[in-house]
């Protein structure tokens, strides 16, 4: 899947299903912090994300050093590429 | 204004665990029931002076050490919830229905193991491993340790397995495969979207021991009210939260209820259907994901049940015993809400004591689902059209064929008492479609379970972590224990199981 469209797919989730304006969305935007989640919301987010890149994501390890908007981003890159092998 | 410590929305047996766990801890709890009498399905209800049960038939865990066992005696009412085993021989019996195949499942894992391997000795290395599996997921799953409870468990390999993958990895014999899934009936979801790991944590309380319990659900309820009685508790019935409000920084300070009254209260825990939760949430307060998650829940199947007796049988052979009647072996099609054909069948028989008499009950029940009955969605009690009555006198009277011709000994003497319908629960229990098991738990999801985006709001119940009444149950402890206090909790559990 091409980076772009990654980051656009990540990005409509944030505006989507958490309301934050778009030029929030910056790779090194601290989701806690910047963007205004919080630990509760993490679960919604995976979900979200599963549904919009039809992907299974592990409640893991690698879930949980998430802190940034660009750690999503290649989150996602390693999933997909991950589930094509 | 009241004021209390907890409000516990709806009183089955997530909510009477919950309630009587914070009480002990000595906090001022109000539980909340919507209905008019608490219980939920474990309420009991009477005809022709039978006692018969609404919904709770039977339960794992309660073998020497098991899990239900333990958490009776930390909410001190293990004297008053008597088990009933099953006997070990004859009392479990799988008929199926496409090739006569019989088979009687005794209790024991390990004779469980033994017995299936006796019945396909071809089989017998698909089956050793199947239940080592079992066993390892049990062993790996630190829950089932009431001093080891989490919110967050460390998921393991075998959450990601659905149990279809695993039987198919292991052997291709339809009966087999049907023997292993047939817990599925006691879960509400097919194997193909079950993980094998919650599925082996319901199954194995079922194979190491089935029981019944002495007076039903009733006892519970009434081992419950009897130490409601000697803590801070109020009970309200018929009652329900429409909102919440005075919210600021993501706490509610005001529960209000459907009759106008205004509660304040430092929690709040929804023990109800995660859909019934979402329409109480305050929306503005939720982000769009959540709700589409909560949303996105499918609903578990229900059960179309006949209650009957039988008039001329013996009480004293007339001992407890399961029968289910498989008509396909393939659980995945059983359990399919397209599926047309002949429905699975469960038929529970027991001899049960009201006043000085003991009746010979027999219970049968039939998965059923939502979308055969949306028709008559709109219609309530005792004002349901003819196509619906209809429709539940020929399920009734099949269902009755069935168990005539499974008990022909019973022919003479058995008679239909009274039926429901999925709507028939959903009036009466407010399950959204009458289901029997909440929501669906499939593979990879998340439930509702433990904080809500506003933090003083929590959830429990039979959609959390394992349906039935020990999931439930084990569902209110973790919550309970984020609410106490770890620590304390820790020490309260210890102080309780070490008396």
């Amino acid at each position: 899947m091409a980076e772009q469209t990654i980051i656009n797919m990540v990005n409509e989730v944030f505006i989507d299903s958490f309301e934050i304006p778009a030029d929030k969305l910056v790779p090194e935007a601290n989701i806690f912090n910047d963007l205004g989640l919080d630990s509760l919301d993490i679960v919604d987010l995976v979900v979200a994300l599963q549904k919009k890149f039809a992907v299974a994501i592990r409640d893991d390890e690698r879930v949980r050093t998430i802190r940034t908007l660009g750690d999503i981003y290649n989150f996602i890159q390693l999933i997909k590429t991950e589930g094509n092998k | 204004m009241k004021r209390y410590n907890d409000i516990v929305v709806g009183s089955g047996i997530s909510g009477l665990t919950l309630t009587l766990l914070l009480a002990m801890n000595g906090r001022k709890v109000l539980l909340l029931e919507k209905a008019p009498h608490i219980g939920g399905s474990l309420i009991r209800f009477y005809k022709e002076g039978v006692p018969l049960d609404t919904g709770f038939h039977f339960t794992g865990g309660f073998s020497s050490g098991g899990i239900l066992a333990d958490m009776l005696y930390v909410l001190g009412i293990s004297d008053s919830v008597q088990p009933i085993f099953l006997p070990n021989s004859e009392a479990n019996r799988f008929v199926f229905e496409q090739d006569g195949a019989v088979y009687d499942m005794p209790f024991g894992i390990d004779n469980c193991c033994a017995a299936l391997c006796k019945y396909f000795p071809d089989e017998s290395a698909a089956i050793n491993e199947y239940f080592a599996r079992v066993k390892k997921v049990y062993q790996s799953t630190v829950t089932f340790d009431l001093r080891k409870l989490s919110l967050s468990v460390e998921p393991i390999e075998e959450d990601y397995i659905s149990l279809e993958q695993l039987l198919s990895s292991l052997t291709a014999n339809a009966n087999l495969k049907g023997l292993l899934s047939a817990c599925c009936l006691c879960f509400g979801v097919p194997p193909k979207e079950v993980s094998f790991a919650n599925y082996a944590r319901v199954a194995v309380g079922l194979y190491e021991s089935v029981a019944r319990i002495k007076n039903g659900g009733e006892a519970f309820i009434r081992a419950f009210r009897e130490r409601f009685a000697q803590f801070d508790v109020d009970i309200l019935c018929n009652a329900s939260i429409t909102e919440c409000t005075d919210v600021s920084n993501d706490i509610v300070g005001e529960f209000v209820l459907d009759n106008g009254d205004v509660m304040r209260a430092d929690n709040c825990i929804f023990t109800i259907h995660p859909q019934e939760v979402l329409k109480i949430l305050p929306r503005e307060h939720l982000s769009k994901a959540f709700v589409d998650r909560v949303s996105s829940f499918e609903n578990s199947n229900g059960f179309f049940s006949c209650f009957g007796v039988v008039k001329n049988a013996d009480p004293l052979a007339f001992g407890p015993s399961i029968v289910s009647l498989l008509p396909c072996a393939d659980l995945n099609t059983l359990l399919d809400p397209r599926y047309a054909g002949r429905a699975a069948l469960g038929v529970m028989r027991s001899a049960e004591e009201a006043g000085d008499k003991t009746h010979c009950v027999i219970t049968a029940f039939e998965p059923e689902f939502f979308s055969n009955i949306q028709q008559w969605a709109d219609s309530s009690v005792g004002m349901r059209p003819a196509a619906y009555t209809e429709y539940k006198k020929r399920k009734t009277e099949e269902i009755a064929r069935r168990v005539g011709n499974l008990y022909p000994q019973y022919r003479e003497g058995f008679s239909v008492l009274d039926a429901a319908s999925l709507l028939t629960f959903r009036d009466y229990l407010f399950s959204p479609e009458g289901n029997a098991y909440g929501i669906k738990q499939k593979m990879g999801q998340f439930n509702l379970f433990g904080k809500l985006p506003l933090v003083n709001l929590y959830v429990a119940g039979q959609s959390a972590v394992l349906p039935g009444v020990v999931g439930s149950m084990l569902s209110s402890f973790i919550v309970a224990r984020s609410l106490i206090g770890k620590d304390k909790c820790n020490y309260f559990i210890e102080g309780r199981l070490s008396r």
